[in-house]
């Protein structure tokens, strides 16, 4: 700010665009929170969020069999079981408290009950009934041990009901034919590993440079809104213009960084064009930028706005939905969350860019950002008019 | 006693005049407890479209549709062709597509192998894997009604139908979390990483206050210079804000397991006890860092990059022996991911004090810290002298921005 102080001092005529970014620049740069917030928070970011996910999918799930059957097809079973990859069987026990014990120290996290006489009862043409039990408490882990076992049981019994079958005489051609008579095939779209970076990493990026762009525009607006300074001799309009383009300037790479680089490092898939995304992210920073600097214009002390950005950020990365699904938030959050420029960017560019929509289905979320755009510009220009009006009373 | 009674007195004075620290008291926790509980105050996902595209238009097809119909968490709607279905998906308006292919019935009775298509949105994971096992329980189940009623016309004893289709059938039971519901499953770690930021947040602004005050003596002798009873100040915010916080992490606790009365296996008192152990954790985080950073924008900017992502390090969401082995040593540094342990044994595992104990123990790494704070606030203390200019300052420009906001 002493920079800026100094700069204008030499120069007393008003600053053209291009020298006013360029002090705006210089600002942002010779500040070290905000330097340390852009530059450092975007690339620790990068790493520390996707770091616990890059294992993408849990397999091999502790299980624990209480097979009270001990017969060849029981054990059969806990093999079949064991071969799946979600599932790794690592002992048996007597009873299910037992195994119980077993999940609570966590020492596994799915048991499987093999009832008394199960080979006995399969053979006789009695059905059998095998219990799965998962700990809920971890859906992942849950969904995990459950498909595995699922599978695995469907395997078993489609085995018994083959060797029936030929025994009775059929033909093993039809006898397979009958026992799947109709093909289900269920298959992902989009992210088809159902791994979890091309899950979270599109959606959370998005809101990291919202938030640190927030962070940058609110830190460097509170702190010279008590001081004179070159942002009193320029119009509002032109001091709006000027801040929201130098941090343009910068954004153009962090995006370019995470939407470029980040997003091929962590496999998220990707299906639009890189104009078409392009695009879509000038509107959102644009907006993004704009919010900043209105919002700024209601802080006076530097150390306000990232605290407020880091108790909003959880509730905007669960009201964008791609997490929980918007279906089922209630009316009012979906509505008053229009007007953060993060909700519609993200479920937008999850759209385009990860599901392949058409640009033409995104098009009124393209709006709503330039829409979004417009109103905080002028929003930010009252701010700052407000804001050169307090400081001259105040002198 | 009369020291520690004048500094507390001192925080008091402090707190009345801070309304930022005010609202991060009062009404920024309960608006924030309320609000990102009623985003997740479904509970179980009901009635998620999906696009059917039937081209068979047989009374097979019909009943399919009507099994997926009755499943509550499928809401069946009908598209005429296959590319509006899929361009409803990628606008995140259906999130799965089950397409009857053409001539579907008269293949299966003609004893060829018919393929029913069903493609699920993965990009909306949670989503994605739920209606996936859905469609394909509700289809199966439909499908076996047919099965069965050609096992019947070929004489086989209706006794003997059901064993034929499943000899082995399977009964799975979710353990704990009973119903699958995402309130008991979500909304405690996410609350509790609301807490974890909060106390971070008062901590961190009442100790950088200290930073900010001019190094005169008060009129009730009380020195405002930072090196001057240290220690006794740290003892005086904590033992003002300690019962603040914890009455925050009770109101949690409270709205969860007695207003909600979600299922709860362990008491109370022992989840309380875990609340107080992790908030001492937080608190010698926030200690550590602001003797070494001493410069209140770098201590909240720093704190902030530590704290913010404690969610993803919990191991709720993602399994914590998944981690990469980094992530799960970062993981060790939050106290909310120690706390979240405790939690789940408690609340799931119906925990005793015992293990809540031995699970507690896990801390030690934080108690190590103290001797080390110590050490650095002896040393780096000193060579922070009070920044006197910025003292005026700062003071009316609370002042005044309470005024402006």
């Amino acid at each position: 700010m002493n920079l800026s102080n100094s700069e204008h001092a030499n120069t007393p005529r008003q600053l053209s665009l291009w020298r006013l970014i360029l002090t705006e620049f210089k600002a942002i740069i010779s500040d070290k929170a905000i330097a340390v917030t852009l530059f450092g928070g975007v690339l620790f970011y990068s790493v520390l969020y996707p770091l616990p996910y890059l294992n993408q999918v849990p397999t091999e799930q502790q299980l624990i069999v209480v097979d009270l059957d001990h017969s060849s097809l029981s054990r059969q079973l806990i093999r079949h079981a064991d071969a799946s990859a979600k599932i790794q069987v690592i002992g048996q026990v007597g009873s299910i408290t037992e195994a119980k014990r077993f999940i609570e120290t966590r020492k596994a996290h799915g048991l499987l009950v093999i009832p008394e006489g199960f080979r006995r009862d399969l053979l006789l043409g009695k059905g059998v009934t095998l219990s799965y039990g998962g700990d809920a408490s971890y859906f992942l882990i849950y969904s995990a041990v459950v498909e595995g076992l699922v599978s695995a049981g469907m395997d078993a019994g489609k085995q018994v009901q083959l060797i029936g079958m030929l025994a009775q005489g059929q033909n093993p051609k039809q006898a397979q034919e009958s026992l799947n008579s109709l093909h289900l095939n269920s298959v992902p779209a989009f992210n088809q590993s159902l791994g979890y970076t091309p899950y979270v990493v599109p959606g959370l990026f998005l809101l990291i440079l919202h938030q640190t762009l927030l962070i940058g525009t609110g830190i460097l607006g509170a702190g010279q809104w008590r001081h004179k300074g070159y942002w009193q001799q320029v119009s509002p309009v032109q001091l709006v213009c000027g801040r929201i383009l130098a941090f343009m300037l910068i954004y153009i790479f962090f995006t370019s960084f995470y939407v470029g680089y980040c997003y091929h490092w962590y496999n998220v898939s990707i299906q639009a064009s890189l104009g078409l995304v392009a695009l879509w992210l000038l509107p959102f920073l644009l907006a993004t930028a704009a919010v900043g600097v209105a919002m700024s214009t209601l802080f006076t002390r530097r150390d306000l706005p990232t605290q407020v950005l880091l108790l909003i950020s959880m509730p905007i990365l669960f009201v964008s939905g791609f997490v929980w699904p918007i279906a089922l938030i209630p009316e009012p959050l979906v509505l008053g969350s229009q007007f953060i420029p993060a909700v519609p960017a993200i479920m937008g560019m999850l759209e385009l860019n990860q599901m392949g929509a058409s640009w033409a289905s995104v098009i009124p979320k393209w709006l709503q950002l330039w829409g979004l755009f417009a109103v905080f510009f002028g929003l930010a220009m009252l701010g700052i008019k407000r804001r050169v009006r307090l400081l001259a009373e105040a002198n | 006693m009369a020291l520690l009674t004048a500094l507390v007195r001192r925080e008091l004075r402090a707190l009345w005049h801070d309304p930022w620290q005010l609202a991060l008291i009062s009404y920024i926790p309960l608006l924030g407890i309320l609000c990102l509980w009623w985003l997740f105050s479904a509970g179980l996902p009901r009635q998620l479209p999906v696009a059917i595209v039937d081209q068979d238009h047989s009374q097979l097809s019909r009943m399919l549709t009507r099994q997926l119909k009755a499943n509550p968490v499928t809401d069946p709607q009908s598209f005429t062709d296959l590319s509006s279905a899929i361009s409803a998906m990628q606008q995140a308006k259906v999130y799965a597509i089950v397409v009857f292919p053409y001539d579907m019935k008269k293949d299966l009775l003609t004893g060829h192998k018919p393929t029913i298509d069903v493609r699920y949105n993965s990009q909306f994971l949670l989503v994605g894997k739920l209606l996936s096992s859905q469609i394909q329980l509700s289809l199966g189940d439909g499908l076996q009604q047919v099965a069965g009623l050609k096992q019947l016309a070929n004489g086989t004893p209706k006794s003997q139908v059901a064993v034929n289709l499943s000899p082995v059938k399977s009964q799975t039971t979710a353990l704990f979390n009973r119903n699958n519901n995402y309130i008991g499953f979500l909304v405690p770690p996410v609350l509790i990483a609301l807490w974890q930021l909060l106390s971070m947040l008062v901590m961190a602004n009442s100790l950088n206050r200290e930073l900010h005050l001019a190094p005169t003596t008060h009129a009730d002798g009380m020195s405002n210079l930072l090196t001057e009873h240290f220690w006794p100040k740290v003892w005086a915010k904590m033992v003002l804000f300690t019962p603040i916080l914890m009455l925050q992490g009770g109101f949690i606790l409270a709205w969860l397991y007695l207003y909600l009365a979600l299922p709860m296996a362990g008491s109370l008192a022992l989840l309380l006890l875990a609340q107080l152990v992790m908030l001492l954790a937080v608190w010698s985080l926030v200690l550590l860092i602001f003797v070494v950073m001493r410069d209140s924008a770098r201590v909240i900017s720093f704190c902030t990059a530590l704290f913010a992502p404690a969610f993803a390090f919990m191991g709720i969401t993602f399994p914590t022996h998944e981690m990469p082995q980094l992530a799960q040593w970062w993981r060790l540094i939050m106290p909310s991911s120690h706390y979240i342990e405790s939690h789940v044994s408690i609340v799931s595992y119906g925990a005793t004090w015992p293990s809540v104990a031995s699970q507690i123990t896990s801390y030690w790494g934080f108690i190590c810290l103290i001797p080390l704070i110590y050490f650095l606030s002896r040393k780096l203390l000193p060579t922070t002298v009070n920044t006197n200019a910025a003292v005026t300052v700062y003071d009316s420009d609370a002042a005044i921005s309470a005024k402006g906001q």
